[in-house]
């Protein structure tokens, strides 16, 4: 009897979608579409931006499913498709360069009641967002952040400490952090 | 990243995903793009395909058939009527296609062999260079 799809593994889905299996890669796409778009918006791309850039990276890993070879999770793998399509299309906008030179623009942190991580996220500036997101959501390392943004690797080092110590200071007071619920 | 920076907390956050109510709308999307970029590579090697075979059919209907010795010469005149008979139908049909597509002013018979191979080669080799800029684009 066939196995369902629901049932098999990220890695041999991969391996029949590599094959042309579309409705093995369809399965992918519906275990793992949040956890991209959710990191495309954490990385402070536009609902419809982070959208688009994550259909275009389903549609590369789909023709680039090959490549892909279980080392890691599947999940990693299109993340890091999606972060640096979403790079691209922002370093074309030239959107975040004045920005990382310039840090004022950062909100204020203010302590309220219960605060989630993308609404702590939003008290970063761009730039702590974006290297914050791609080392922790992302999983890439900080040389290869200073690589994608153009940036010195200290600049980047910079960006992630200051991005988690405010990320800490907005979520500890709230008691976020020790009762989190796990889901995916 | 460092130790100082490792913990496990915002790690645990950063995986946690949150609800969209769209998220099955969005994978039927991901799929129809899917589909439709399959159908476009199908409809491109098709004629691809239809065209190399046209070539190919071209040469193998005009090719001189010379069966040697004497005792061959009345079946080979034969075929060789047969093969022209059937080369002039297909330019014939592939003329009317044109015709139909408001291309009459290209002779299909009056384009050699070598020419129709270039002309296929030449827009086989574009469609790789949109293909590959398109890759190098995306990369």
């Amino acid at each position: 009897m066939t196995q369902s799809l629901v049932d098999r593994h990220d890695v041999e889905l991969a391996a029949q979608a590599a094959a042309g299996g579309r409705r093995e890669f369809g399965e992918l796409v519906r275990r793992h579409g949040l956890a991209v778009r959710a990191l495309l918006r954490r990385m402070g791309a536009q609902p419809s931006t982070a959208d688009d850039v994550a259909q275009d990276a389903f549609i590369q890993a789909f023709e680039r499913c090959a490549e892909f070879r279980g080392e890691g999770t599947f999940a990693a793998w299109v993340k890091r498709i999606a972060a640096r399509l979403y790079l691209k299309r922002v370093a074309k906008e030239s959107r975040y360069v004045a920005e990382l030179e310039d840090d004022s623009t950062a909100p204020t942190v203010e302590h309220g009641d219960r605060v989630d991580l993308d609404e702590a996220l939003k008290s970063l500036s761009e730039a702590e967002r974006l290297c914050v997101s791609l080392c922790h959501g992302a999983g890439m390392a900080h040389p290869e952040i200073a690589a994608a943004l153009n940036l010195p690797l200290g600049t980047v080092k910079s960006h992630v400490k200051r991005g988690l110590d405010k990320l800490r200071a907005r979520l500890a007071p709230a008691g976020t952090l020790g009762r989190t619920q796990h889901v995916g | 990243m460092s130790a100082d920076e490792f913990d496990p907390e915002i790690e645990r956050l950063f995986a946690r995903t949150p609800h969209m109510p769209d998220a099955a709308l969005f994978t039927a999307q991901v799929e129809k793009r899917l589909e439709q970029g399959s159908r476009v590579r199908f409809l491109a090697l098709s004629l691809a395909g239809v065209v190399g075979g046209a070539v190919a059919l071209r040469e193998a209907v005009t090719v001189n058939l010379n069966l040697g010795d004497g005792s061959g010469v009345v079946a080979g005149a034969a075929v060789n009527r047969g093969v022209s008979a059937v080369s002039t139908q297909a330019q014939g049909l592939a003329q009317g296609a044109l015709d139909a597509v408001g291309l009459s002013g290209l002779e299909v018979g009056s384009l050699g062999a070598m020419q129709l191979f270039w002309i296929a080669a030449a827009a086989l080799v574009a469609v790789a260079a949109a293909g590959a800029m398109r890759l190098a684009q995306d990369v």
